[in-house]
């Protein structure tokens, strides 16, 4: 074995130059950067006139029961109130640091928080940011509340809302929640306790904080 | 200008179409080129006859990565851009299976079959005709395979996050399997080089 370089085969100078370039790659640091992109505001328009980047409670009630993962549910809120009670999967993101690299930009990212206003910022930040497959949950947790854990069934009803209603009954007792039927009652009855955090049984339900630690890179 | 060029938006749905006929047509071409039309040569793989399916394939995905991490560092790339199949671990596990033993009996993988039959190789037809028969009935099934499709998911990972270390040091471990891959492949091969040359 002649150990002069010029009498190497190709091959084994090709492994050389990958190797070097390998070795260097160890002191390289991260290669995920943040990028500044610009935002093409008659797009974000478009997109928010046509409404294509909603998801409506009942579709993320069917997504968490099917054990579908090929989104990430992010809760705006505070620390706090997450661990309060958040929807199942989601994780705990503040607005401040969204776009510290929790999430990857080709990733589907649906936000929430109590209302509108928070997701609608968060959306509008990562969009800006080159975030592709940004979406908000209708309503926020308002009306995750209302059409999901505690949906209501008006006294005398059609018979099509009672079927539909049948349906949001199954799902209401996989989240925790419990039905209404009848009046307007108050919203303060104890029947309309939010469910513990540990209540939706089984299922392909995942804890949210735990899969935050595999975060970052 | 930023890499995926897609994701940024420089060309759209119909024109990226094209481009991936061309870089199928690529790569089709130097599937052939390797040898890999001919089920001979993708067989003698698993009689550790002629690494060369392993050399091709394993050069590709160092040369893939090394060139991924440097230009993504440099900024010609946006790594987070990039689409990472989510994880199954299970049903994917079992896939893999069903796919490697259908590559030791039918001796093509999906890919080099349809290398083949584009030169004209019966055997490449019939597999072919078997991958279409089992698109067609994994669809019909699909209803009551679904929960096990669908079973055991990790998310989208990589495996730095996963084990929490630098991208970089999995770069290098990478390249130091490969090159160790590669000599002890040539070692390999001499030792059960066939005792009469076939034709």
């Amino acid at each position: 074995m002649k150990l002069s370089i010029s009498n190497w085969t190709i091959n084994q100078k090709l492994a050389l130059v990958v190797g070097v370039l390998g070795f260097l790659a160890v002191f390289a640091g991260s290669p995920y950067k943040g990028f500044t992109s610009t935002v093409d505001s008659q797009e974000l328009a478009a997109i928010v006139e046509k409404e294509v980047d909603h998801v409506s409670p009942e579709e993320l009630a069917g997504w968490i029961i099917s054990g579908k993962s090929d989104y990430r549910l992010v809760d705006l809120r505070k620390e706090a109130e997450f661990s309060e009670y958040h929807i199942p999967t989601a994780e705990s993101i503040a607005l401040p640091s969204i776009n510290d690299g929790y999430l990857n930009r080709g990733e589907k990212i649906v936000l929430y928080s109590d209302g509108g206003i928070h997701s609608a910022q968060a959306w509008f930040l990562l969009k800006a940011n080159g975030y592709k497959g940004v979406y908000i949950l209708r309503g926020g947790l308002e009306e995750w509340k209302d059409k999901v854990l505690f949906p209501r069934l008006a006294e005398n009803a059609p018979p099509a809302e009672v079927a539909a209603f049948e349906k949001a009954k199954l799902v209401s007792t996989f989240f925790g929640g419990s039905p209404q039927v009848g009046g307007a009652a108050a919203s303060s009855t104890p029947a309309m306790a939010l469910p513990k955090l540990e209540a939706p049984a089984g299922g392909p339900v995942k804890a949210g904080a735990a899969k935050k630690k595999k975060e970052g890179c | 200008m930023n890499a995926p060029f897609f994701k940024f938006g420089l060309f759209g749905d119909d024109v990226s179409l094209i481009v991936a006929f061309v870089i199928g047509i690529g790569f089709g071409f130097f599937l052939e080129r390797a040898g890999f039309g001919s089920a001979r040569k993708l067989c003698a793989q698993f009689y550790l006859t002629d690494l060369a399916v392993f050399k091709v394939m394993f050069t590709a995905i160092i040369t893939a990565m090394v060139g991924l991490f440097w230009l993504s560092w440099a900024g010609f790339v946006d790594l987070s851009l990039v689409y990472i199949t989510p994880t199954y671990i299970v049903p994917q596990v079992v896939g893999g299976l069903i796919l490697g033993v259908g590559f030791v009996v039918g001796g093509y993988c999906p890919g080099t079959s349809c290398v083949a039959a584009a030169t004209g190789k019966l055997d490449a037809f019939v597999y072919l005709g078997g991958i279409i028969v089992g698109i067609f009935v994994f669809g019909e099934l699909f209803p009551i395979l679904s929960s096990f499709y669908e079973s055991t998911p990790m998310g989208v990972v990589t495996i730095p996050q996963y084990f929490g270390i630098s991208y970089g040091l999995v770069v290098f471990l990478v390249v130091l399997m490969a090159i160790g891959g590669f000599a002890g492949g040539a070692w390999v091969e001499k030792k059960f080089a066939p005792k009469v040359k076939e034709s």
